[in-house]
């Protein structure tokens, strides 16, 4: 079953068309890569499913039955969609352990306005940062992390986000998360995205390293200027030359 | 030595009366992410409230006071829903923001001015009219619960940013709006409760200020310029900072007019902060 669906969305940033009238699905429970040229749409196309960009035509749906035309990007973490940046978006002037508290806060606000932290939110986000391996920093503001920690921290803010019924969402975006790791948090990743489709949740990767496209995907989205260029199963669609002209043509 | 006891509680109370003034200020500027010129014409509206309830309506002093706090917190509350929100969905300039808030800060002057005069006017009723001796230094009844309320706001405000869920949604939307989107906070819902939170701390100070020397439609101005002053001298979005920066405005003010005539204190405040732009723009506390 497709979980979240393009039809026909498009965006263009003067002139450009960034994404073409893609009408594209993602399985629930699957791993899917979305891969492409530089430029190709990638990053625009998750922009445009989580809200921080406006959609300039088509539809998205979620589920099987809501058509959404306009995205608020507050009201995706309800859908239970969340996402990374492909440059690192955090709270910087807040500690590790704050930046992952806060997305445990109650959406509605009057209910959280006398609300204090309970121990299962702190349960809960010390068991995300032991996962990315972070716990020892936690009292560290954010800005002083290395990069790669910075990436790890955006990878536990997004575990811990909850969907509108207050269970771990469901839909993970990762914008390039392996980009710049040294290769023992690129394991932690690894295991961070293998874990997640163990518990049934669905992950749409960007990712340039063709190695670990292989070794997580289940499915492969190719995007060449905004359009579908290729999709299937990874074997198959990286062996076909449209694919490889593509990625040598850039 | 008298007269440096009386120095001394004079600069607290301007401090105290300024740095209820002050966080309200941070509060808004924090989240909203702009300089609310209009801010404070809301001490103004919580002491014309008091004014209206109690003189002309004739109700309970302290039924009173919890109205007007509370108008001026809807007030607030209002201006942001109505005004500034849409400002934002614009994605308007800070020079937008800046007109549009002296805008609103001149219609709600003028607005008070139509419907009680602009004439000074006092409280028919105090809430403590002793006066205590303190080191040598007369203080009055007024001043003293001045004093309780702004530290009671201090220590409340620390609190709840501290240690509540919606604290730490405020640290967020003050850290970064658009993580803050996408983690699922309501940015918008947020940035209105701070609107009002803030705004009827300012009708709070515009209360006290009334019960010790009176009020008139102007009073939020010059209450608005220290604030910003005190802001930016302890250093801008940062609560403590903004707190340390209103005593030591009020301090300087006072002791500034020690041997001088007190028309100088104006003069005195605007030459630190002069001095705090040229050659420490980032104030005392502000990390860079
Ligand atoms: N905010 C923007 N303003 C103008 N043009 C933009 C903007 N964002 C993206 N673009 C353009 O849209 C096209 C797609 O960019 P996008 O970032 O989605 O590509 P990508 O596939 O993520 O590339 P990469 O692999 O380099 O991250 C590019 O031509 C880019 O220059
Ligand atoms: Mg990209």
């Amino acid at each position: 079953m497709e979980i979240l669906k393009t039809k026909g969305i498009a965006k263009h940033f003067d002139g450009v068309h960034a994404v073409d009238s893609l009408s594209i699905g993602f399985e629930k429970g699957k791993i899917t890569g979305l891969i492409g040229p530089n430029g190709s749409g990638k990053s625009t196309l998750i922009n445009l499913l989580t809200g921080v960009i406006k959609i300039d035509g088509g539809l998205v749906v979620v589920g099987n039955n809501e058509e959404i035309k306009r995205l608020l990007p507050h009201e995706i973490a309800d859908y239970g969609i969340t996402r990374t940046f492909q440059d690192v978006h955090l709270f910087e002037q807040m500690r590790v352990l704050d930046n992952v508290l806060v997305v445990l806060t109650k959406r509605n606000v009057f209910a959280s306005l006398f609300e204090t932290h309970k121990k299962f939110h702190l349960a809960r986000a010390e068991e995300v940062l032991i996962k990315v391996g972070l716990w020892e920093k936690r009292n560290e503001l954010a800005k002083n992390l290395s990069y790669g920690q910075r990436k790890l921290l955006e990878i536990g803010r997004v575990l811990a986000m909850q969907n509108g019924f207050g269970d771990d969402s469901d839909i993970f975006f990762f914008d390039e998360p392996f980009a710049g790791l040294f290769p023992e948090m690129r394991k932690i990743v690894i295991s961070v995205i293998q874990d997640l489709k163990q518990k049934g949740k669905t992950v749409i990767l960007v990712e340039h390293n063709m190695d670990i496209i292989r070794e997580l995907c289940d499915h492969l989205i190719v995007l060449d200027s905004g359009k579908l260029l290729a999709e299937g199963l990874p074997q198959h669609v990286l062996s076909q030359k449209s694919v490889l002209e593509a990625y040598l043509g850039e | 030595m008298e007269i440096i006891s009386q120095l001394i509680v004079n600069s607290v109370i301007a401090g105290a009366i300024y740095s209820m003034v002050t966080l309200g200020f941070n509060l808004i500027y924090g989240t909203a992410q702009f300089f609310d010129l209009g801010y404070g014409v809301l001490t103004a509206v919580g002491g014309y409230a008091v004014f209206y309830f109690s003189k002309m309506l004739g109700l309970n002093i302290y039924l009173s006071i919890v109205l007007g706090v509370l108008i001026a917190g809807l007030i607030g509350f209002l201006i942001e829903k109505i005004v500034y929100e849409r400002l934002r969905k614009q994605k308007a300039s800070s020079m937008v923001y800046m007109v549009t808030a002296l805008g609103v800060m001149t219609l709600l002057q003028a607005v008070i001015s139509i419907l009680f005069s602009s004439q000074f006017q006092v409280f028919p009723v105090t809430i403590n009219a002793n006066t205590y001796q303190i080191l040598g230094g007369v203080i009055t009844g007024v001043q003293l619960i001045t004093l309780i309320i702004s530290i009671l706001i201090m220590f409340g405000l620390v609190l709840l940013l501290r240690f509540t869920k919606f604290g730490k949604a405020v640290k967020a939307v003050s850290d970064d709006v658009e993580v803050s989107k996408i983690v699922g906070i309501d940015t918008d819902s947020i940035i209105s409760k701070v609107f009002f939170l803030g705004s009827a701390i300012a009708g709070l100070a515009g209360i006290l200020v009334g019960f010790d020397t009176g009020i008139e439609p102007t009073m939020g101005f010059s209450l608005l310029l220290k604030g910003v002053i005190a802001s930016i001298i302890g250093g801008i979005g940062n609560i403590y900072g903004g707190v340390l920066g209103s005593f030591l405005l009020g301090f300087i003010e006072n002791f500034g007019i020690w041997k001088i005539s007190g028309e100088w204190k104006d003069a005195i405040s605007f030459a630190v902060l002069i001095i705090f732009l040229l050659f420490r723009p980032e104030g005392i506390l502000r990390k860079k």
